[in-house]
C-alpha cells in the first residue's frame, strides 16, 4: 500500500506515454471483450438445454423451407396417432410475410417483415416475449396487442423502430404489397407495437388474415390456387419437457407417412442454429482462434514496449533505489505494479464503459444473423476487462520488470560519472 | 571490532573483467575510519575512490579482503540482506543528487523511511525533522524542478539522514553546485558530523571540500599513497 502512491506517481512521469498505452489497451480490450461477447453468445444460443425444449419442425431438404399449411394440424399434435405417443405442450407455427408500402420502389424505410402466426403464440412460445414478468408494462402492452390481434384480423403489430421508419401510429392503416407472396397485398391496421429490443424491425400479424387472403386469390382467379398456397408454412415450434421427449416427438414426425412430400426434420433449437452458423464456421473459428490471440498479444506487446522504454529511461532511478535499500523484489513489485494500475484500470475502464454504453445506453447492438435477440455485453464483461488488462499488463511487464530489478549499481553509477 | 571503529577495510583488493583482461582497481588496501571521523577520499580518475567508496556502501563487493561496517561485515552479505542493511545503517549522497523527480521534496526523503516498519504518523516525524535539519521546511512539497541545485542537494541529504544512520557516505557532495551552494553543503556536513555525530565518507576532488575533512586519504593506482591530518 505504502508503494501504491509511488507506483502512481510514476505513471504521470511521461502522461503522454502512459496516456497512449492506456488508450491503446482500452481499444484492444474493447475488441476482445466484443469478440468474446459474441463468441459466447453464440455458444449459448447452440447450447442444449435439458428441459423445456423448443423443436423446431422444418422443411428437410430445402432452405428456406416452405411446408402446406395443411401439415399444421398433425405437426401442432407430435404426428401423435398411438395411445403411447407423446404430444408436445404447446405449438406454434410461422409464416414469414415480406413486403413494402411502395409496390414499385422497395427501401428500408418502407419495408415490413411480418410473422404471420396465431396471436396467442406471442405470449407463451415467442422467445423473448413468453418469459416477460407478469406484471411487466412490456407483458401488458403485449396483451393488450394480442387482444387486437384477435379481434381485429386485419390488425398488425409493429416492432418501434420500424413503426417509426414507416411513419404510422396506432391506428393508421396501409397496404403492404408482398415480395414473397406475389399479388397477396394485405390492408392492414396497426393495433399495436411489439415489445423493445429484439422484435424492433419485427411485426406480426394474425394468421387467418393471411390464410383467407391465398383463399381469396383462388376465387379471384377463376379456381387456380396461388403460385404459393401449397408453401404457406415455414416452421413450426414444438414445446416439450425433456430430451426424451424431444427425442420420442422427433421420431414420431419423422417417421410418419404424412409427412413426404415435402418431407420433415426435426431439430432443437439450438441444433437449428449450429447449423445454421456452420456457413460461419471458419469465420467464428478465426475469431475464436486467431483474432482474440491476436488482439492479447498485441496489447503484452503495447505494455511491454511502453514498460521497457520506461525502464531503460530510469536505470539510475533503480540504481537509486537500491542504494537507498529497495531489495530486487520491491523494485521489480513497483515496475509490475505500474504496468498492472495502468491494465488493470484500463481494461476496466473500457470493458466496463462497453458494457455501459452497450447495454445501457444503446440498447444493445442488432444482430443481423437470423432471428438471434439484440446483442448484449454479458456483465462478464468486468471480470474480462480486469483480467484481460491485468493478465497482459503482467506478461508484458515481467521481463522488463525482471531486467529493472537486476540493474547492477557500481556499473549504472560508472556510467553516470 | 573495536567500539570506536566504524569502518574498517581489511587487505581489500578488487578487480574488474573487460573481456578476457581483468582490472585491478584496488589491491590489497587497507584503512580504518573511526566514529565520528570526517574522512575526504582523493585521487585522480581510475585511483578507485568510488569503487572503494561502493565497496564501504555494500554497492559492490571485494574480489579479496573484507569490509566491515560497525559489527557487520558487509562483504559477505547476500544483495538483500545488504538491501536491509544499508536502509538502516548507510546514508549515501550522490554527486548528481538523483532525486526522484515526480516526488516532492517530502516524498523524496520519505522514500528510504518506506522500507521500515514506521507508521505513517513516524515517517511524518522523521521527514519533517530531516528536512529541518536541512533547512527546507519551508519546500516540502516542491518538486525537484521547482528546486536550485543547492536545495536539490540538501534535500539528497535530508533522504540520507532520515533513518539515522551512522555513516554517511558522499560521492562528490559538491561536484554539481556552485561555490556558494557548495560552501553551504560542506557546512552543513560539518554540522551532521559535530551535532549528531556522523560517521563521514566522501569522495571528492574539490580541495575546499577536502580541507573541511579530519583526514584526507589520497589513492593512486587502488592504493593508498598519502594520509593527511587537518
Amino acid at each position: 500500500m505504502k508503494f501504491l502512491r509511488l507506483i502512481y506517481q510514476n505513471l504521470w512521469r511521461n502522461k503522454l506515454r502512459s496516456s497512449l498505452t492506456a488508450l491503446g489497451t482500452m481499444v484492444l480490450v474493447f475488441v476482445v471483450t466484443l469478440v468474446w461477447s459474441i463468441l459466447g453468445f453464440l455458444a449459448n444460443a447452440t447450447t442444449e438445454k435439458p428441459a423445456n425444449i423448443k423443436a423446431i419442425v422444418s422443411e428437410r431438404w430445402r432452405i428456406p423451407s416452405m411446408m402446406p399449411y395443411a401439415y399444421s394440424t398433425s405437426l401442432k399434435e407430435g404426428a401423435a396417432t398411438e395411445s403411447e405417443h407423446i404430444k408436445p405442450s404447446d405449438n406454434m407455427t410461422w409464416t414469414f410475410y415480406g413486403g413494402s408500402l411502395d409496390p414499385k420502389k422497395r427501401t428500408f424505410e418502407n419495408i415490413v417483415f411480418a410473422f404471420c402466426l396465431e396471436p396467442k403464440k406471442l405470449l407463451t412460445m415467442m422467445d423473448g416475449l413468453e418469459d416477460l414478468p407478469p406484471d411487466s408494462a412490456d407483458r401488458k402492452t403485449l396483451e393488450a396487442g394480442v387482444a387486437k390481434l384477435e379481434q381485429n384480423r386485419q390488425g398488425i403489430l409493429l416492432g418501434r423502430d420500424r413503426m417509426e421508419r414507416l411513419k404510422k401510429k396506432i391506428g393508421d392503416r396501409f397496404i403492404i404489397h408482398s415480395f414473397n407472396y406475389k399479388e397477396i397485398d394485405l390492408e392492414v391496421e396497426v393495433v399495436g407495437t411489439l415489445p423493445a429490443r429484439r422484435y424492433d424491425q419485427s411485426a406480426a400479424m394474425n394468421i387467418d388474415y393471411f390464410l383467407s387472403a391465398i383463399d381469396a386469390y383462388k376465387q379471384k382467379h377463376n379456381g387456380q390456387a396461388h403460385a404459393m398456397a401449397n408453401k404457406t408454412m415455414n416452421l413450426v415450434w414444438l414445446r416439450v419437457p425433456d430430451t426424451q421427449s424431444f427425442t420420442q416427438v422427433a421420431a414420431q414426425i419423422q417417421e410418419s407417412p404424412q409427412f413426404s412430400l415435402p418431407a420433415v426434420k426435426v431439430q432443437t433449437a439450438s441444433s437449428g442454429i449450429s447449423t445454421f452458423l456452420e456457413a460461419y464456421r471458419d469465420l467464428l473459428w478465426g475469431m475464436r482462434w486467431l483474432l482474440a490471440p491476436a488482439i492479447l498479444v498485441t496489447l503484452a506487446v503495447v505494455i511491454a514496449n511502453a514498460i521497457s522504454i520506461s525502464v531503460r529511461e530510469r536505470q539510475t532511478e533503480f540504481a537509486v533505489l537500491k542504494v537507498l535499500g529497495f531489495r530486487p523484489l520491491q523494485i521489480m513489485v513497483l515496475v509490475l505494479g505500474e504496468a498492472l494500475l495502468i491494465g488493470i484500470a484500463s481494461g476496466v475502464v473500457s470493458a466496463g464503459g462497453s458494457w455501459l454504453l452497450v447495454n445501457q445506453v444503446a440498447g444493445g447492438i442488432p444482430f443481423p444473423i437470423a432471428f438471434f435477440p439484440k446483442f448484449l455485453i454479458p456483465a462478464d464483461a468486468w471480470w474480462w476487462g480486469l483480467a484481460v488488462g491485468g493478465g497482459t499488463a503482467f506478461l508484458g511487464s515481467f521481463i522488463p520488470a525482471w531486467t529493472a530489478c537486476r540493474v547492477k549499481v557500481s556499473e549504472v553509477f560508472a556510467r553516470v560519472g | 571490532m573495536s567500539a570506536e571503529i566504524c569502518v574498517k577495510v581489511d587487505h581489500v583488493s578488487k578487480s574488474f573483467r573487460r573481456g578476457s583482461e581483468s582490472i585491478q582497481v584496488l589491491s590489497g588496501l587497507s584503512l580504518q575510519v573511526p566514529r565520528g571521523e570526517y574522512l575526504g577520499l582523493m585521487g585522480p580518475s581510475g585511483s578507485g575512490k568510488t569503487t572503494l567508496l561502493n565497496l564501504i556502501a555494500g554497492l559492490d563487493q571485494p574480489t579479496a579482503g573484507s569490509v566491515w561496517v560497525g559489527d557487520t561485515e558487509i562483504s559477505h552479505l547476500s544483495e538483500s540482506q545488504l538491501a536491509a542493511w544499508r536502509t538502516r545503517s548507510l546514508g549515501f549522497v550522490f554527486q548528481f543528487y538523483h532525486l526522484l523527480p515526480v516526488l516532492t521534496a517530502y516524498a523524496n526523503v520519505e522514500l528510504p523511511l518506506l522500507l521500515l516498519p514506521l507508521s505513517a504518523a513516524q515517517r511524518k516525524q522523521q521527514v519533517l525533522t530531516a528536512l529541518d535539519i536541512v533547512g527546507l521546511s519551508d519546500r516540502l512539497h516542491h518538486r525537484p524542478g521547482q528546486l536550485s541545485g543547492g536545495q536539490c542537494q540538501r534535500v539528497g541529504i535530508a533522504r540520507a539522514i532520515v533513518t539515522d544512520p551512522a555513516l554517511i557516505v558522499a560521492d562528490e557532495p559538491t561536484g554539481d553546485l556552485d561555490a556558494k551552494s557548495a560552501e553551504e553543503i560542506l557546512n552543513l556536513l560539518c554540522e551532521l558530523r559535530t551535532q549528531l555525530k556522523k560517521t563521514i565518507v566522501m569522495v571528492t576532488h574539490d580541495p575546499r571540500a577536502a580541507a573541511r575533512a579530519d583526514r584526507i586519504l589520497h589513492l593512486e593506482k587502488g592504493k593508498l599513497v598519502e594520509q593527511i591530518e587537518n
